[in-house]
């Protein structure tokens, strides 16, 4: 399993777009950006909604529940402060309430053998610090403990 | 039909030293390709009136310094002092390729005469893609705290979708980098030139980001590769035997800064490029005799194959195989060694082999009977850009 203690993450500097989704996160709920004339939600925040151009977006809670949209087990360790984790699964989640929002976190909990696409997950929260709570995934309960192999 | 196909033409081209790391100044590089490619063309510095380019270091966390990690529009002002400049312009999107168009749009719309390009890559000390110190603002910070610090994790996180999807092997592609590297041996300009690659060394390098091995990446290096764009018209009258250009697109599919792993975004990015190629020179991807495709990361042509309309989704992988992409196959592809040959140049080298082999001047990796020759210059998803080359102008 990654040894994840020795990492030091870069810290996110929310914005004026992605705010609401950081201060969601710090009182841990996972919130994306939806637009409010044709219900679409999309990740990472953007100015305008990427379907119809509204400018009428509003951040709303979702369900932390998901599949693997796509994945990669990093094994270079050319950025020193993740070469304690190797390999180690950064993974692509699409979310079932959101369809086409992708978020990008590590499969956490898990072996990184344990990535594969369409596998199911769920959000669990990360406290960096005071200010900042990464959202992040492992894998969901009737996922956990099947065998997984390959890599 | 676009009413200026076939109008330009490439003619001369230019080659740097390619070394792995910053020996000389980036400059120098940049300044003996232009001179080298104007020389090609049988044409003096004096005769060059517009330039182009696209600058961008695409390494991350390093500084952009004109001369030593880039060559801007400025510095080579300042090199060449040409007296008869009238146009010059530096692209921030869609990459090199969209130089070129802005060239070729220049010389069509008479505000220029002859027009050079170049693309400068420097290779920094130190590790290529660093994540951001500390803080990680703008785009980033949706994706540098999970440990994704450069383009290849964003392109192997597609691929790892693209072989699960379609039940594939990434063993396969193998046949991608020891045929490419073979190509390579006929290009002294390469930087793997010389250099062998077999399946093993492939099957057994070491992993870099899953699905990509170490063979899957380019290799940074420090060198420039130059062109010469005219009229056709005036092509005629010069040294080399022109390259005509019949079509060019780039990608129109909208891009979400931040946005990563989507393999429908290279898939859109491609077939929006590739359609306006197509139809402005009249010719379909059954007509082409050969093709360069972005090869910055191996997947890259996977999505070009099949945004491109060259095959159909999920069959790239047994695409290439049993000698579709050697020199005598059916669709001989990335002739001139790829970026996987030559090193981190980035498209333009792509293009100026598309022009090379229309033209019959590749020399000893020269495909028989190229008349329509395609070019897909950068990865399809942010930075797409097409060309059609024709060897005659009709």
């Amino acid at each position: 399993m990654s040894d994840w203690s020795k990492v030091t993450r870069p810290i996110p500097v929310p914005n004026e777009w992605t705010k609401p989704f950081w201060d969601a996160a710090r009182r841990g709920v996972l919130e994306l950006q939806r637009c409010q004339s044709c219900g679409h939600f999309q990740h990472p925040p953007y100015a305008t909604c990427t379907q119809c151009v509204s400018t009428d977006l509003k951040f709303e809670p979702v369900r932390g529940i998901g599949t693997i949209y796509a994945y990669t087990i990093m094994y270079h360790t050319g950025d020193k402060r993740f070469a304690g984790a190797v390999p180690y699964a950064s993974i692509i989640v699409e979310l079932d309430d959101a369809p086409g929002a992708l978020m990008a976190g590590n499969l956490l909990e898990a072996e990184y053998t344990g990535a594969k696409v369409g596998r199911r997950v769920e959000v669990v929260f990360e406290k960096l610090n005071d200010d900042i709570t990464l959202p992040q995934f492992r894998l969901a309960p009737s996922e956990r403990g099947q065998a997984v192999s390959g890599g | 039909m676009w009413e200026n196909r076939c109008k330009v033409a490439l003619s001369g081209v230019g080659f740097s030293k390619v070394t792995r790391s910053a020996e000389i100044p980036l400059a120098a590089h940049a300044l003996t390709a232009v001179k080298e490619a104007v020389a090609d063309s049988g044409l003096i510095l004096s005769d060059i009136d517009g330039l182009a380019t696209y600058p961008e270091l695409p390494a991350t966390g390093h500084a952009e310094v004109d001369g030593i990690s880039i060559v801007s529009v400025n510095c080579m002002m300042a090199m060449l002092k040409l007296p008869n400049l009238t146009w010059h312009i530096q692209v921030g999107t869609v990459n090199i390729g969209g130089a070129v168009q802005q060239a070729v749009n220049a010389l069509l719309a008479g505000v220029c005469k002859y027009a050079v390009v170049w693309r400068a890559m420097h290779n920094p000390r130190g590790t290529y893609q660093n994540l951001p110190s500390g803080m990680a603002a703008g785009a980033t910070q949706f994706t540098a705290p999970y440990g994704f610090g450069g383009p290849g994790q964003g392109m192997a996180v597609a691929y790892a979708r693209w072989l699960e999807r379609h039940n594939q092997n990434r063993e396969k592609m193998a046949t991608l980098a020891v045929t490419q590297r073979r190509h390579t041996q006929h290009n002294p300009h390469a930087y793997f030139y010389d250099t062998e690659l077999t399946q093993e060394d492939y099957l057994n390098s070491r992993m870099v980001a899953y699905p990509f091995c170490l063979f899957d990446c380019d290799i940074p290096v420090q060198g420039a590769v130059a062109i010469v764009l005219t009229t056709a018209d005036r092509a005629r009258d010069l040294k080399p035997r022109p390259a005509y250009l019949a079509g060019y697109g780039q990608r129109l599919h909208f891009e979400v800064a931040g946005r990563i792993g989507s393999l429908a975004d290279y898939m859109e990015g491609g077939r929006s490029s590739a359609k306006l190629t197509w139809e402005r020179s009249g010719f379909t991807p059954q007509d082409v005799d050969v093709a360069q495709i972005y090869d910055g990361f191996s997947a890259s042509v996977i999505y070009g194959l099949e945004s491109y309309g060259f095959c159909k989704e999920g069959e790239a992988l047994d695409f290439i195989q049993d000698g579709r992409i050697e020199l005598d196959g059916d669709l001989p592809l990335n002739t001139f060694g790829g970026s996987l040959g030559t090193g981190r140049i980035h498209g333009l080298w792509h293009i100026i082999e598309g022009a090379l082999q229309a033209s019959g001047r590749a020399g000893s990796r020269q495909v028989e009977g190229a008349n329509v020759s395609f070019v897909g210059a950068s990865a399809p998803i942010v930075t797409g850009t097409t060309f059609l080359f024709a060897r005659e102008p009709y």
